[in-house]
């Protein structure tokens, strides 16, 4: 006589399909191609699942988390781990260290490509772009940028040159600023209409503007200096603690963004 | 001739590799370490030279010799502010 079916809790299926440890399996997929572990590994796990659960996942087209201490850990993309170009896969050259704070340029000859170019994958009046910065400077540096022989369209953020911090996204030279008493923290800058643009530190909305859209670089954004396609200019010294490239965000998901990084680096114990 | 032997980390930022036409041209596209790249770039007065950094930490058998470059005082080509 069958009176019932014991079920084993293991038997059940995660529903990402599972993953080793019973992490989410967008996030053992980049644990697996960047070899973390330990507290990495874990925070890896909780940001995604945060960022799945406000619903800013599929908002998000390359993450770089900067984590394990070495380029090839610190190259995956989290959003799709694979080692190509195709998948936004960094490459990294000149100078510049790694450690368990991040990618430190150089502020001389050291960048990383995206491989993103915003003409071919991004998309004209919704796109993001974000940079934490573990490093206080005041210099001309460019964090995050692209841009054809110093014209339109330009996508540059720019964090703290003499006091002030820069934003363009698919537009003419027309910035959105703001004063910037450091440069520390969590910037994103935000397109979200052919007309807003937002820039964003920390939680804080820190300036808006009107800057019309204009059309996209057809040059691959740059982590850590310019990309001009004739080469790259404006190294940046900032130490970067993970960036970002994706669609708009609204101002609560710019903010859940924020919380979502923070507790990420705050598990790593290197916020700012 | 300075070289690398002779500065301390702290000093590194000072300072860059100086590089032949040639040597800049063989190092295009070359890996110094995994998943790092050389970057030559040119200074102030037009010299060819790479990081310290990519020098100190190449350990691709087939660049080692830029452990040996002399050391030059990096003086960066002054760029126009990227903004209005």
């Amino acid at each position: 006589m069958i009176i019932g079916k014991a079920i084993s809790p293991f038997s059940i299926k995660r529903r990402n399909g599972g993953g080793g440890g019973g992490n989410d399996a967008d996030a053992q997929a980049f644990i697996t191609a960047s070899g973390i572990s330990g507290t990495e590994a874990t925070a890896i796990n909780t940001l995604v699942v945060n960022l799945k659960s406000a619903n800013i996942w599929t908002k998000m087209k390359a993450l770089y988390p900067m984590v394990g201490g070495t380029a090839t850990s610190c190259k995956f993309n989290l959003k799709n781990p694979v080692d190509s170009d195709a998948a936004y896969r960094l490459v990294f050259s000149g100078g510049g260290t790694f450690s368990a704070n991040g990618y430190q340029p150089n502020g001389t000859n050291a960048y990383a490509n995206t491989f993103f170019i915003p003409s071919v994958n991004g998309t004209l009046n919704s796109n993001h772009i974000s940079y934490y910065s573990r490093t206080n400077s005041n210099g001309t540096e460019v964090e995050l940028g692209t841009n054809i022989s110093d014209a339109a369209p330009n996508s540059i953020l720019e964090i703290r040159t003499t006091g002030v911090t820069y934003l363009a996204i698919n537009s003419n030279a027309i910035y959105t600023t703001f004063t910037d008493a450091n440069s520390l923290g969590f910037y994103i800058g935000n397109r979200t209409l052919s007309n807003v643009i937002k820039l964003h530190k920390n939680a804080s909305i820190v300036s808006s503007g009107t800057t019309v859209s204009t059309s996209q670089s057809a040059n691959s954004f740059t982590i850590g200096a310019l990309n001009q396609g004739s080469g790259r200019f404006f190294y940046t010294t900032k130490q970067c603690a993970f960036a970002s490239i994706g669609d708009g965000l609204t101002d609560a998901e710019a903010l859940a963004f924020y919380n979502a990084v923070q507790t990420f680096n705050t598990t790593l114990s290197r916020q700012v | 001739m300075i070289t690398l032997k002779d500065i301390k980390q702290a000093q590194w930022d000072l300072y860059v590799g100086l590089l032949t036409i040639e040597q800049k041209d063989s190092l295009l596209i070359q890996w110094y370490a995994p998943d790092c790249y050389f970057n030559p770039i040119q200074d102030l007065n037009d010299n060819w030279v790479i990081s310290v950094e990519e020098m100190a930490n190449c350990v691709n058998e087939e660049f080692i010799w830029v452990k040996d470059l002399p050391l030059i005082i990096y003086e960066p080509k002054p760029t126009p502010p990227p903004f209005n």
